[in-house]
């Protein structure tokens, strides 16, 4: 598969026919989503192959709008023959259901103001991959961690996946996008032989959209080996209030405990505990959150939403203080204020100007927290409480790595603790935090 | 993608008017036997065993020890009812086969959603391209396992049509509201999926299945003196319509709102190492997680899993037995065949407290030499069958509950809990307990909510201390055990037991000190 004219044209008039066949058969409006998707994955283990996979998918979404019900539907089968029928079936389940005048496409006004600037999310170096590339890739992988991990290795795991993918909408009321994408991962997990039965296992993978931006082969499988060494001897200390540093990588678990409930549906269903917290502060200075979709090669970036509205960039949280939600067209309407977006992009949080070496030097006792186990966030009173694991340190030295340990608080107070972000923001996600510094937590142990 | 290291198990749940319920019946249905097959394939997409020796034969051209045919057909559908009305209809049809070629323990796969022999001559190359040998052959003959039947659906079952789950959706949101004025929201939703499978193995196995599955649940958000707390709940499993009955939907409504307004009294316990009473049914997701995942066996031949060096050994007291069983009639992870065409069984995993079996699929059991034990399960025919779990339990002991709670002393009783996780080369667990009580003294006081629960697997199952005779299996559809991004619908059950101490995460450290 390799992206083309010819192929968004064949999308085209699929979905033009599509929506005319929708539109005779009865709907007021309909919408139509396209999607075709090639990739493989390698898997390597004992310095063999364990799993090659390889595959080409095709989907089709319609949803469609009839006398103000709904329904949507979707299905791999492509052909016109099949495709009268579907929508048909369709049209009568939409007809069964109960009247939502809130479900509507957005009105087209919306849909202007898209930017054309190239976010390159396509790989052209893609179609050079060859299946030798691939198995040379994950090789080095697996040897530089079976290298650095020595005698403690059990097992190690390297795996590679690439895919391409091409997508196309287009709704009864002109709104017409279409997405071209690469993306790669690759990386490798890694299990030690600890004391007694214990066994850790850790893990470093890397995602990017071009293969040239993937860090060296060597350190990826090296730093996969770091990272299980580093959970050697893992115990629980006793229950205790301290500064924790959370790792970049891993800070996006704690903040979608925040970022569900600033959705339209959680704050209209009233189970979101930030629901009458626009304009106030929500935390501390420092914590301030951009939505970012313009981002070159970001994972996250995209030139229109789920709506179709184009993509803008906004700041959700300035200082502390809640500017917005994320409020797509169904909800705004049952909301009946204006919409912003259905869903995040690239999330940025602003690096601070240290690094973590210098932070931990000056934090006295505190806790890395460089990995979460378990837990949950309660959407409509914000507490949470999430399984940790990671290294204990005081004045700068390293003491012991911990395990079987637990972080609970509740966001409306925990995000007040935000004392200072690192200068690491993790750019292998679409959303790029910074190692992110909290005072005051407590961590229960024994 | 590569999924990190970890199993994950989810309880789907919570997302998004009146009439009375009209319930069809199904007198005198007849019900179909998984064991005769219904040639549905060959039926609908013309596929024969002639067709299948070439895809098999094609798959081992290039050698391999074995390999396996997946075709599936699946169609699932959701409502959901929100602001009373039932306003959201989504359906999604999948079909295609996954090729797969095994050589010890290293895989080839391909697949692809269109039947046709090219498209599936393509695909089974894909699979062969793992191996680079002489041929080997295909059996001449195909014949159809033996399987029992727990789920039976009647003849003509094609799910559930959209007209019956209306008024079940309308009812449980009109029985919500009338159980409590503090009931601010209600969003219920049936979901469900007719799955029908056909596996094909080189070694000439050819069995067929229909696969019902499904929920109705029921998540509401009561407001209590300006606070808010939701709770939800689901009940279903491998069952056609006729589970659906006023019984059912009356207990969906009536614990979501029971628990939601329980939260209000709720406080969080003090953190730290404490004694846990875990209550029946719904918590032997611990189970799951913090013993279960580790005694799949493609974990322990890769010499990963913390239980590597124990088969056979003591693991727990005498009186633990734990099982995982595909027989329960109805259960969300019953299975007559399983998706390498092995019959679903039951398999004890500790008798006496001594570790007997792994949860093996085809490769690993040729690894131990062992016979498969019927748990090789996948998400969909994109995906390749791993070892994993159906309906996972322990029987019980014989003290009472009471005996437990008292002999706990000052802790906690786990009442219901929504997910967990476990890191599987050290057995350490989490998992979040959204409800619960506190024990002071030998007694069940305050209402208890929203902490987690760390632990490590192999020192929790040594420490359960006592458990009572009241198994409960846990009768929702909505739980799906997530291993390497496959999700399956799975079951698990409990009886009350104590373990001596497991890690309670809360603010509070004990002795009250914030």
């Amino acid at each position: 598969m390799s992206h083309n004219k010819d192929q968004q044209q064949e999308f085209r008039e699929l979905a033009g026919w599509i929506i005319e066949q929708t539109k005779k058969a009865g709907a007021n409006d309909c919408k139509v989503s396209l999607s075709k998707r090639r990739f493989v994955d390698i898997n390597y283990r004992d310095r063999k192959p364990e799993v090659i996979k390889e595959a080409t998918t095709q989907s089709l979404y319609l949803a469609v709008f009839v006398d103000n019900r709904f329904a949507g539907q979707s299905t791999p089968d492509f052909r016109k023959s099949t495709l009268a029928g579907f929508i048909t079936d369709l049209i009568d389940s939409a007809r069964l259901m109960e009247e939502d005048p809130f479900r509507t496409l957005p009105d087209p006004k919306y849909y202007t103001g898209r930017k054309d600037k190239d976010l390159e999310l396509s790989d052209p170096g893609h179609q050079q991959l060859t299946p030798e590339n691939r198995h040379l890739m994950v090789k080095t992988v697996e040897d530089a961690c079976l290298q650095k991990g020595g005698e403690k290795v059990i097992s190690v795991e390297a795996g590679e996946h690439d895919e391409i993918w091409e997508d196309f909408v287009q709704t009864s009321n002109g709104f017409e996008g279409s997405t071209q994408g690469t993306y790669y991962q690759i990386g490798a997990s890694m299990t030690a032989q600890d004391e007694g039965d214990r066994r850790p296992a850790g893990y470093h993978y890397i995602g990017c959209r071009y293969r040239s931006d993937l860090p060296s082969l060597q350190e990826i499988g090296s730093k996969a080996a770091e990272r299980t060494l580093d959970l050697m001897g893992g115990k629980k200390i006793a229950t205790e209030t301290l500064p924790v540093i959370i790792e970049n990588r891993v800070a996006p678990r704690v903040l979608n405990g925040l970022l569900g409930p600033m959705s339209g549906s959680s704050i209209q269903q009233k189970r979101s505990f930030l629901a009458d917290m626009k304009g106030t502060q929500l935390g501390s200075k420092l914590f301030t959150l951009i939505d970012d979709p313009f981002i070159p090669r970001g994972l996250g970036s995209e030139y229109f939403d789920n709506d179709g509205f184009p993509a803008r960039r906004r700041e959700f949280i300035t200082g502390g203080i809640i500017n917005d939600f994320l409020i797509d067209w169904y909800y705004s309407r049952k909301l009946g204020c204006e919409p912003t977006t259905g869903s995040f992009s690239n999330i940025i949080l602003p690096p601070g100007d240290r690094n973590l070496e210098s932070i931990i030097k000056d934090l006295g006792r505190c806790i890395l927290i460089t990995d979460f186990i378990g837990g949950n966030s309660n959407s409509t009173t914000g507490d949470f409480s999430l399984g940790v694991i990671g290294k204990l340190f005081d004045k700068g030295q390293f003491v012991q790595n911990i395990a079987e340990m637990n972080m609970a608080d509740n966001h409306l107070k925990f995000w007040n603790k935000l004392a200072e972000a690192g200068n690491d923001p993790w750019n292998y996600s679409s959303v790029r935090l910074p190692s992110l510094v909290f005072d005051d937590i407590v961590v229960a142990g024994i | 993608m590569k999924s990190i290291p970890r199993r994950k198990f989810i309880k789907g749940t919570a997302m998004a008017g009146g009439a009375l319920l009209l319930l069809p019946e199904l007198e005198g249905a007849m019900f179909l036997n998984a064991n005769a097959g219904t040639n549905y394939f060959m039926q609908e997409f013309g596929i024969d065993e002639n067709l299948c020796q070439k895809l098999l034969a094609k798959a081992l051209s290039r050698g391999g020890d074995f390999a396996d045919l997946y075709f599936e057909y699946s169609v699932s559908n959701y409502l959901g009812l929100e602001d009373g009305k039932v306003n959201q209809s989504y359906g999604n049809i999948s079909l295609g086969v996954g090729i797969r070629t095994v050589k010890g323990d290293q895989i080839g796969y391909g697949f692809t959603q269109e039947l046709t022999p090219e498209s599936m001559l393509s695909a089974a190359t894909t699979a062969s391209t793992l191996c680079d040998m002489t041929a080997t052959s295909v059996s001449s003959s195909f014949t159809r396992p033996k399987t029992g039947n727990y789920y039976p659906v009647s003849e003509d079952f094609n799910g559930i049509p959209v007209k019956s789950k209306l008024p079940v959706l309308q009812t449980i949101h009109e029985k919500c509201f009338s159980l409590s004025p503090e009931i601010v929201k209600v969003n219920a939703g049936f979901s469900n999926v007719v799955k029908r499978i056909m596996v094909v193995t080189s070694d000439g196995v050819m069995a067929e299945d229909i696969i019902p599955s499904g929920f109705v649940y029921s998540s509401v958000v009561a407001e209590r003196n300006g606070k808010r707390e939701q709770s939800s709940w689901n009940l279903g499993g491998r069952r056609d319509f006729s589970y659906y009955n006023e019984a059912v939907i009356n207990e969906v409504a009536a614990r979501s709102v029971e628990n939601a307004l329980k939260l209000f009294e709720a406080i969080l316990p003090p953190a730290g190492e404490i004694p846990v009473v875990l209550g029946p049914g719904v918590t032997g997701i611990l189970l799951h997680e913090a013993i279960g995942h580790g005694m799949e066996a493609d974990f322990n031949r890769k010499n990963v899993s913390t239980y590597s060096t124990m088969l056979g050994k003591k693991v727990a007291e005498p009186f633990v037995n734990i099982v995982d069983d595909a027989t329960n009639m109805n259960l969300a992870g019953s299975i007559n065949v399983d998706d390498e065409g092995v019959p679903g069984k039951k398999t004890m995993l500790v008798e006496n407290g001594i570790l007997t079996s792994y949860i093996h699929d085809k490769i690993s059991a040729k690894h131990y030499g062992l016979e498969p034990t019927g748990n090789g399960r996948r998400q969909d025919f994109q995906n390749y069958p791993m070892p994993r779990m159906r309906n996972t339990y322990m029987t019980g002991g014989d003290a009472s509950p009471e005996d437990i709670i008292k002999q706990a002393g000052n802790g906690i009783y786990v009442e219901n809990v929504s997910n967990g996780q476990v890191k599987i080369g050290e057995g350490d667990f989490a998992f979040y307990v959204s409800q619960g009580r506190l024990i002071e003294n030998g007694k069940l006081t305050a209402p208890i909510k929203d902490v987690n629960i760390m632990g490590n697997g192999p020192k929790m199952l040594a420490n359960i201390t006592m458990a009572a005779n009241d198994l409960e299996m846990y009768h929702g559809g909505a739980g799906q055990c997530g291993k390497n991004g496959q999700g399956v619908p799975v079951s698990f059950g409990l009886p009350t037991c104590l373990v001596k101490s497991l890690t309670v995460g809360g603010t509070l450290q004990k002795g009250g000190q914030s």
